[in-house]
């Protein structure tokens, strides 16, 4: 049994790699003479790399599910006591199931490109379709090779080594790294028509428009890829935060911004044919920063540069960045220049203006946070000194550009293309402002000091009574009828919106929880207490859950207000049998003003060390980035819009429109 | 005449409601930073990964947040306590890295980065005479024809 699963899911994986090959070679013959080659011949290639990638995933989950500790990654990543969830999610839980993952998303991402390539006389399709599988080759290629996850066991051992424990506590494992990845891989597809229209000299919007769905669908998963690994960073892990500015957490961040920079400058160019050669360089960054991206966080290069070696898939992914970076800019070189308009925005207070202004400031936030995840790295390599860059850093340049993307946000999308005057602008915005200041000035009043906190609530208020007042003046009746037709008439405009409303009640709850959090550390005997936000808090007991492969000791927190119990806060340790050191996982009470969080910064069976947070408004981030993931859906939704359709709709009724 | 009254009425409510928010800030009275707790997030845990002591449950952070107490206690000045803790881990331990040293570099580069930005964007504006080959009376019908667009486009604007 052992043999052939390893067999089959090597036998995938090389069957992807080689059919991955052929359709790059079908592809770009087919590019250059359509006649030469047959639709048939490019989806028989098609369904071989879904077909190969299929079996790899599913020997490597029945080999997880069997307890087939004959195979490496099994018996390195598995135990016998892993119940079915992680055994299932052990796929994706280590690094070579992970590029299987990988692996899969992109078969699915190449077949519905294919389904879009209708004849081999579309070519910029075909052309896309050879750059999917020159991708697949790499991805297909590692997991046959260096990221082979079905070596055997010379001796088989009788149980496994067990997987991470910080993946097998929470049942985000099941939703936060494969929403993440689709988020990552479809990057792939806008690259793909990219490279495609390169090679056939062909610039306009063609390559943009076909790939608008596969962008919003990549933005939106990343989008709820960050916020659910945010989530369970604060659910799980007990410092008390949602975002340390680790590098894993970067490089995921990093192609965020430069993707959110693309989807908004393809909107230009849609409609105002300008920033043609921008787009092109948007759409590979993003690409080749999803692949760096990967590779500081898979190759451990982060922790520090002398474990490099370690991993051959370190070098391999960095090999294929660089190649795609030179491939990729040399081809812009050569070929850009002649197919991208160069034409610029004759005001920068207008639409395109403030689109153009959105670009650089999310370029160089990305940038930013690039540099100073890779400067230790560099400073290591090269002068052989050991730095940090950590928060402080991060947060002093993040904060001055994420205000003025607010500012950019908050009058962008109600300026006309063209030209916007000041008269307009006032016209549009005194309403909003208004609104705005009185919120300002409300939460003065009520005793807030905190400049950022008092700023972003001015702003955010602002921005979320533009987008209404917006609305509500479009509106051309006050029927809930005539509300749906508009909305769903203007897609893109109403989904990026809703996104822009998402994001300003995320910058809302990340000032307020971080600028008005309270905090209280305090060692506790059996039976003592402390006082909290009004709650007397009591150490009542602590108490010990045996469970399959772990111990899990929880201490009692009891929260009083005079003699009612309001809350029974159960922050724990788990041990897990084959790991040395207990993991803490804190006690997250959900009030609607906030969040009272509790995690345990020691545990004796009759004293403990007890960290206490209020965050203020916490759960509104969450709300934002569904939100945010629903702008990206609503956007994403209805049927596309043919050519003719979109030039015929110029505008809407104050020039209001998205893109089509 | 209304309108221009409504007008000058919200200008002034949304000056006014600014002015109470800059005065609450300028004059307003905050709590007293808490130094102790402010030094300790930019003390990077030695034990843990790109956490600060603050946020660490580890033994290590939980000693070194001591250490930071007492010192605070003693009257001992920020810069002194960094200088404490840079003497036994290094720079390293900074996770707010120095401008100066090695680290003088990651604070240039984004700024020359920025300012370069905005340069090109400032002054490689489109020049307004970029109108191609036109005769004068070709021009003549454009800019009619503009002008009357905009027009509208004004008269829709005013929603």
């Amino acid at each position: 049994m052992t043999v052939i699963l390893a067999a089959a899911g090597w036998s995938g994986a090389a069957l992807g790699a080689v059919s991955s090959l052929v359709l790059a070679v079908l592809g770009l013959r087919a590019q250059r003479r359509p006649e030469s080659v047959d639709r048939g011949h490019l989806k028989a290639a098609v369904q071989c790399v879904v077909g190969g990638a299929v079996l790899s995933m599913a020997a490597l989950e029945v080999a997880l599910l069997t307890d087939d500790f004959g195979i490496t990654y099994v018996a390195e990543n598995h135990s016998r006591a892993t119940n079915v969830l992680y055994s299932i999610t052990g796929a994706w839980s280590a690094l070579e199931g992970s590029i299987v993952l990988w692996a899969l998303i992109l078969a699915g991402y190449t077949a519905v490109v294919l389904r879009q390539v209708r004849t081999t006389d579309d070519r910029l399709g075909t052309g896309a379709l050879a750059v999917m599988g020159v991708v697949g080759v790499f991805f297909f290629g590692l997991v046959a090779t260096v990221a082979n996850p079905f070596g055997l066991e010379a001796v088989p051992p009788t149980d496994g080594a067990g997987g991470n424990p910080l993946l097998q506590d929470h049942v985000m494992v099941a939703f936060h790294p494969p929403m993440l990845y689709l988020g990552y891989v479809g990057f792939t597809v806008p690259f793909a028509f990219a490279m495609s229209a390169l090679l056939l000299r062909q610039g306009g919007v063609d390559w943009l428009r076909r790939t608008r769905r596969a962008n919003l669908v990549a933005w939106t998963s990343l989008t709820a890829g960050l916020v659910l690994g945010a989530w369970w960073s604060y659910e799980v892990l007990g410092w008390g935060g949602y975002w340390a500015w680790d590098p894993v957490e970067n490089a995921a961040l990093i192609p965020w911004l430069v993707a959110t920079a693309f989807i908004h400058s393809a909107v230009v160019q849609i409609k105002r044919g300008m920033l043609q050669a921008w787009n092109f360089v948007l759409v590979l960054a993003t690409f080749s920063l999803t692949i760096l991206g990967t590779f500081l966080t898979r190759s451990s290069v982060v922790v520090s540069v002398h474990s490099f070696s370690q991993s051959p898939i370190g070098p391999a992914l960095l090999g294929f960045f660089v190649l795609v970076l030179v491939v990729g800019f040399t081809l812009f070189a050569l070929r850009g220049e002649r197919i991208a308009s160069m034409s610029r925005p004759e005001s920068l207070v207008s639409r395109e203006g403030a689109f153009l202004v959105n670009n650089l400031l999310l370029s160089l936030f990305a940038f930013v946070v690039l540099l100073g995840t890779v400067y230790p790295i560099l400073v290591e390599a090269i002068v052989g000194s050991q730095v940090s860059v950590g928060r402080p850093f991060f947060d002093r340049m993040a904060v001055p550009l994420s205000f003025a993307l607010l500012l950019a946000m908050g009058a962008g999308p109600f300026m006309p293309y063209r030209r916007a005057t000041g008269a307009l602008l006032w016209n549009r915005l005194r309403i909003p402002l208004l609104a705005g200041s009185t919120a300002a000035a409300a939460v003065v009043v009520a005793g807030v000091r905190s400049v950022g906190v008092v700023a972003v609530v001015l702003l955010a208020v602002t921005i979320a009574a533009a987008a209404v007042r917006q609305f509500v003046v479009t509106l051309p009746s006050a029927t809930p009828r005539a509300a749906l037709h508009l909305l769903r008439g203007q897609r893109a405009y109403w989904g990026g919106q809703l996104a822009h409303l998402g994001v300003a009640v995320v910058a809302l709850a990340i000032a307020v929880s971080g600028g008005l959090a309270t905090r209280a550390s305090e060692n506790l005997d059996l039976g003592g207490s402390l006082e909290f936000d009004g709650y007397s808090v009591t150490f009542d007991k602590t108490e010990e859950h045996r469970e399959a492969d772990r111990l899990i000791t929880d201490a009692h927190l009891v929260f009083r207000t005079g003699d009612r119990v309001d809350y029974v806060a159960t922050p724990r340790l788990t041990a897990f049998d084959n790991q040395p050191q207990a993991i803490g996982a804190p006690s997250v009470w959900n009030r609607p003003s906030g969040d009272i969080y509790v995690a345990l910064s020691n545990l004796e069976p009759d004293s403990v060390a007890v960290n206490v947070y209020e965050y203020p408004l916490m759960s509104w981030l969450w709300a934002g980035g569904v939100l945010m993931a629903a702008g990206g859906l609503w956007a994403l939704g209805g049927r596309r819009r043919r050519p003719a359709e979109t030039t015929s709709t110029v505008s809407g009724p104050v020039g209001a429109d998205g893109h089509a | 005449m209304r309108e221009l009254f409504q007008r000058a009425g919200v200008l002034g409510a949304i000056v006014a409601l600014l002015g109470v928010v800059v005065a609450g800030l300028v004059f307003g009275s905050g709590q007293p930073p808490d130094r102790a707790y402010e030094l300790e997030q930019r003390l990077r845990c030695p034990v843990c990964k790109s956490v600060s002591i603050a946020e660490s449950m580890s033994d290590t952070a939980v000693a070194m947040r001591a250490t930071v107490s007492e010192q605070v206690d003693a009257g001992r000045s920020d810069q002194e306590i960094v200088a404490y803790f840079t003497a036994r881990y290094g720079d390293w331990i900074l996770l707010d890295p120095p401008a100066g040293g090695d680290t003088l570099l990651l604070w240039l580069i984004p700024l020359g980065v920025a300012a370069v930005a905005g340069v090109v964007v400032l002054t490689r504006r489109r020049p307004a005479d970029e109108q191609g080959q036109l005769d004068d009376a070709d021009r003549q019908r454009v800019t009619e024809a503009v002008a009357g667009m905009r027009a509208t486009a004004e008269e829709e604007d005013r929603l």
